[in-house]
Order: structure tokens, then sequence, then C-alpha cells
């Protein structure tokens, strides 16, 4: 035990080349930043605050406003969680507390499958079935056409499905096998074990799912820029109607993955108003990712005892 | 967290596929989906022939192709308007060569169902109005009572410009508005096909007559002007645009055996077989 402390506190190879690479991973994120600072400044001197809440992005007049932008990618994102987070969760629950273990693995192994196909082949299902389904079930609606902020929502639901529903099976797993013994030893049914057990003691796990996937839906660019419909400024008159979610709108994401960056390239207000957007976008999802990272955290520390 | 494991493996095999497909001597090309599909063909027609290494690519339409090639990214960038002074004085050490290939017209296509119901031909001003959100129904163009879904070309899109210079004299000029955009020619023909009562810019070669329709252009004195070959090569069609390939400097290597081929009249039939006018038409 002594030899090996002492080994530890000598620079190896080994040490001196995980340390080096470690620095090389946090100075990369460090630069990165400062690059997205530095380069945005001009749109920052340019617009103010009003680069966040101003509503208009017009970029020949100069206008730099995100805020449509930054309502867009929420408005998809809030879409994509409501209606991911009851299916996932819901399938977690039948494949961890209902489902044999020799079927669970199998089932579970074919969902997160489904998280590793390549999201330009979701947005391509998303232009074939998704955006037709939506224009003709809609219709009532009156639809300009089938690209609209709900059909993003529903195609990165179904993107962040795999996410929300395997790392709440995990989550659900974790409770340990002896508590759901004993419950069901005290008397209580299969699903009364489940949700008084499994549920009750798993749901920061569940919370650190969704944010997880929330943190893969808020950076998603391909899927959404098929089927978001890429309509500047499409900020409704109130944030709390329903109609604005059937209208083609943009999110921070697919402004970026347009053609846009290509012109604003060589004029340094447009860049800098450009590569302002990818720093809220960092901004957002690595504000998610720690929140995720923190609550997994606090859920270890809370199961440490009971384990 | 399985998952995470098939992600990095993807990512790696795209990384390694990558690095096979871009090897040092490949030919590369990226620009304009208009000027796509006869240099793709020639490109596959160059594989086959010559074992040459050539990868075409439409990241970003002609803007795309512009400033990869400032960039040194490509070997030749493939553009479907002209290379503007402002774009030739951010690259100062680049010597944009325009090579005319061939010439295309941008048709304003509709769906069919508007089509069906008679609307033929739209006026400038006609267009104006749609344009700045002053005209929304169709009934105003003798159509039916339906909203006129308009898709933008994105800015940057050669197709785009000649609009806009057609209706506005230039993109300075032109007012900002907030549509739903649309990019390449495939994504504007499908968008336009699949949705009723659609309106966009298609580059006219794409308006195949059954699922997208182009509208003549309406005179002042009430004639129309349909984007014929015809009206295209004499002018009388308003919205027609050069075809290029860009080069830095003279073509050299294998950029000037593809310059060439495009130039010869094999890869003259390739323009016209994909519905632009050759230059020999254009004569």
């Amino acid at each position: 035990m002594l030899s090996l402390r002492n080994a530890a506190r000598h620079w190896t190879w080994t040490r001196l080349a995980s340390f080096a690479f470690t620095l090389l991973a946090v100075a990369f994120l460090g630069l990165m930043l400062g690059l997205f600072v530095w380069q945005s400044l001009p749109a920052w001197k340019h617009a103010g605050l009003g680069y966040i809440t101003g509503k208009t992005w017009y970029f020949r007049q100069q206008e730099f406003g995100a805020l449509a932008m930054i309502y867009g990618t929420f408005v998809v994102s809030a879409v994509a969680l409501l209606l991911a987070a009851p299916v996932g969760v819901g399938a977690a629950l039948f494949t961890a507390e209902v489902l044999p273990n020799r079927w669970r693995l199998p089932v579970k192994a074919a969902v997160e499958l489904l998280a590793g196909v390549p999201s330009v082949v979701y947005g391509l299902l998303g232009i074939l079935f998704l955006r037709n389904w939506v224009y003709d079930g809609l219709e009532s609606f009156d639809l300009l056409s089938g690209d609209t902020l709900l059909t993003a929502g529903i195609l990165l639901a179904v993107m962040i499905l795999p996410t929300v529903m395997t790392l709440s099976d995990d989550a659900l797993r974790a409770v340990p096998a002896t508590q759901r013994r004993a419950a069901r030893g005290l008397g209580l049914t299969r699903a009364e074990t489940a949700i008084l057990v499994g549920f009750a003691q798993s749901w920061r796990g569940m919370l650190t799912a969704l944010l997880l996937a929330l943190g893969r839906a808020l950076g998603e660019t391909i899927a959404v820029f098929l089927v978001v419909g890429r309509r500047d400024n499409a900020l409704p008159e109130s944030f709390y109607s329903i109609p604005p979610l059937v209208e083609a709108g943009q999110t921070l994401t697919s402004k970026l993955g347009g053609s846009e960056t290509n012109i604003a390239y060589g004029d340094p207000l447009h860049w800098a108003a450009i590569v302002g957007l990818a720093l809220f976008l960092l901004s957002i999802v690595a504000g998610i990712s720690w929140a995720g990272a923190r609550l997994m955290r606090r859920k270890e520390e809370c199961d440490a005892p009971l384990a | 967290m399985q998952f995470h494991v098939i992600t990095r493996c993807s990512l790696v095999s795209g990384v390694i596929f990558f690095a096979i497909t871009s090897r040092a001597d490949t030919l590369k090309i990226n620009g304009s989906t208009t000027v796509n599909p006869p240099a793709a063909e020639a490109a596959e027609i160059l594989r086959r022939e010559k074992g040459m290494q050539i990868q075409v690519d439409t990241q970003g339409g002609s803007s795309g192709g512009i400033s990869m090639l400032g960039d040194g990214l490509v070997q030749i960038g493939m553009a479907s308007k002209l290379i503007s002074d402002d774009v030739r004085a951010r690259y100062p050490g680049i010597e944009f060569e325009e090579i005319h290939i061939g010439e295309d017209a941008v048709a304003l296509v509709v769906s069919k169902d508007i089509w069906d119901a008679g609307v033929k031909a739209v006026s400038k001003s006609q267009m104006q109005g749609i344009y700045e959100g002053r005209i929304k129904n169709w009934q105003e163009l003798g159509g039916p009572d339906r909203r006129i879904a308009f898709f933008n070309k994105e800015p940057g899109r050669g197709t785009w410009e000649v609009f806009a210079h057609w209706l506005y004299g230039s993109a300075k000029k032109t007012p900002s508005v907030s549509f739903p955009e649309v990019g390449g020619n495939e994504e504007t023909r499908n968008k336009v096909a699949s949705t009723r009562g659609a309106l966009s810019q298609l580059s006219s070669s794409w308006a195949d007559g059954k699922r997208v329709f182009a509208l003549a252009i309406m005179k002042n004195d009430g004639s129309v002007v349909l984007p014929t070959n015809k009206n295209i090569a004499s002018h009388q069609y308003p919205m027609s645009r050069p075809l290029f390939l860009l080069t830095d400097g003279k073509p050299k290597a294998e950029a000037k055996t593809f310059v060439n081929f495009i130039l010869s009249d094999r890869g003259q039939e390739l323009v016209r077989k994909h519905g632009y006018l050759s230059l020999k038409q254009l004569e």
C-alpha cells in the first residue's frame, strides 16, 4: 500500500501523459470559449443587450437581434421534452419493472441503437413523412406548410426518446432489488412497488436523463434544419399562444447551419453576430449539461448510504 | 451509456471515411446546386475513363463555393452568379477566374393546385406585392382562395440574387423580409410540390411541369414570356444568369482537365442534358 502511494507521487510517463491530455481538453474548451467571446465582441458593441433581446434580424440592415432564434430553440426543445418524457419514462418503467431480464437487454440494446442513427437520417424521415403528417393532420389550423416549430419538436422528441428511455431505465435498475423484494414482502402489488419504490427513488436520475436529452435537443442541427422552416423573426405576439407552434420558425442551430454563415464570413460585424449565436448555444447547452451533472452527483450522494 | 460507444464508433468511422476520400491528389469541387448536376456527371465520367479522384459537393451554394475556393479548400468552385467586387476585395490573394459554361433561368414555380386553378403568369408588381407581404392570397392573382405559401431562397444562393436583381435592381435594395427559407433546388422542388398554394424561385430546368410549374412573367403591355430556351437565349425572359466554374488563376493540372472536359462538346452536351443552355445555344 505504502509503495503504491509512493509510486503514484512520482512523475511516471503515464501520469504525465494523462495530465497533459486532460490539460489539452480543458485548454481546448477554454480557447474555444475565448475565441467565441473575442470574435463576437463587435456584435455586442454594435447591438449591446439588444443582441439578446432584439426581435429583428436583418443582416443587410445590420440589425442583429437573436431573440426569435433563442425562442425557437427553447420552444422546439420544450415540445420535444414534453412529448419524449412521458413516453420515455413509461417505457423505462416497463423495461425495468415488468420485462424479465432476458427480454430487457435485447429491447434496451435495440432502443440504444436508435440513438446511434445519424441525425440527417431522422431529418430525411421528417421530410418524407412527418412534414406531411403534420400538414395534413392539422389542416383545420390552415397551416401554410408542413415546416413548423411543432414538426421540428416532434422529430426531436423521436430523436431524444432513446436517451430518455435508456437512462431512465438505468436509474430504475440502480434501485436495489432487496428493497423491491421487501416491498413485495410487505404486500405491495407489483404496480405499487414500481411507483412507490422504483420511481420514488429514481426520479432524480430520470430528471438527469431528461436534462441530458434536453442538451441533445438544444444542439441538434441537421434534423431541425430540414423541417423547421428557417423563417427569421418569427416571434409570436404573446409567448403562451398556441398558433406560433404551427408556423415556421428559426432556431439557433438552423441559423448556424444555413447559408448565412458563408455570407457572413469576411464581414466582421455579421461574422461576429453569427459567432455570438454559437456562443449562446454553447452557453445554454453547457448550462444544461452542468445542471445535469450536478444532479447526477447529488443523486449519487443520496444513493450512497442506501447501497 | 452504451449509446455513447455507438456514437463514438460512427464518429470515428466517419473521420476515417473522410480521411480516405479526401486524399491530397483529389480534385475537390464545391458550390452551386444549379451547376452541380452537369459537374457531378462530368466528374463521374472522368473518374471512370481517366481514373481521376474527384469530389463534388454543394455546401452553401454559390457563396459556399466562392468562399471555399477563397480559403483554398477546393480547387474549383461552382457558381451561378458573378463574383462581386466585395468578394474580390475580401480575398485579395485570390485571382478569381470565371469560366462561363452555360446559362440558366430562374423560374417562379407554383404547386399543382395553383397551376390547375388557372394561375399561369405573374407580373413584376404582383411579385413585389407578394414579396413585401401586401398580397397574401392567390385570389388577388385570379387563383383560388388560399394563402400564398411563399418559400424564399436563402440569401447567398445564385437563384435568389437573380430574383432580387430582377425585382429590385440589387440585393442591397431588396427589402428585408421573413419567409420560410429553402436551400438547394431539390429541397425547393420537393417543398413546393408537397405544399398547397406554394410559390418559390427555382432554377427553370428543375420546373418539370409535372410536380412544380413555371409561371410566365407578365409584362406591362399584358404579354407573357415563358422561360423557354429561345426566350432565355434572346434575353426576352428577364431572369437568367450565367453558370460558372471558378478557379484561382488559370486552371492547372486536374482542374484544367475538368474544365476542358466541361467546355468540350461532350461536356456541353451534359449542360444541355440537365436543362441549361449550352454556350453554342447562346450564340
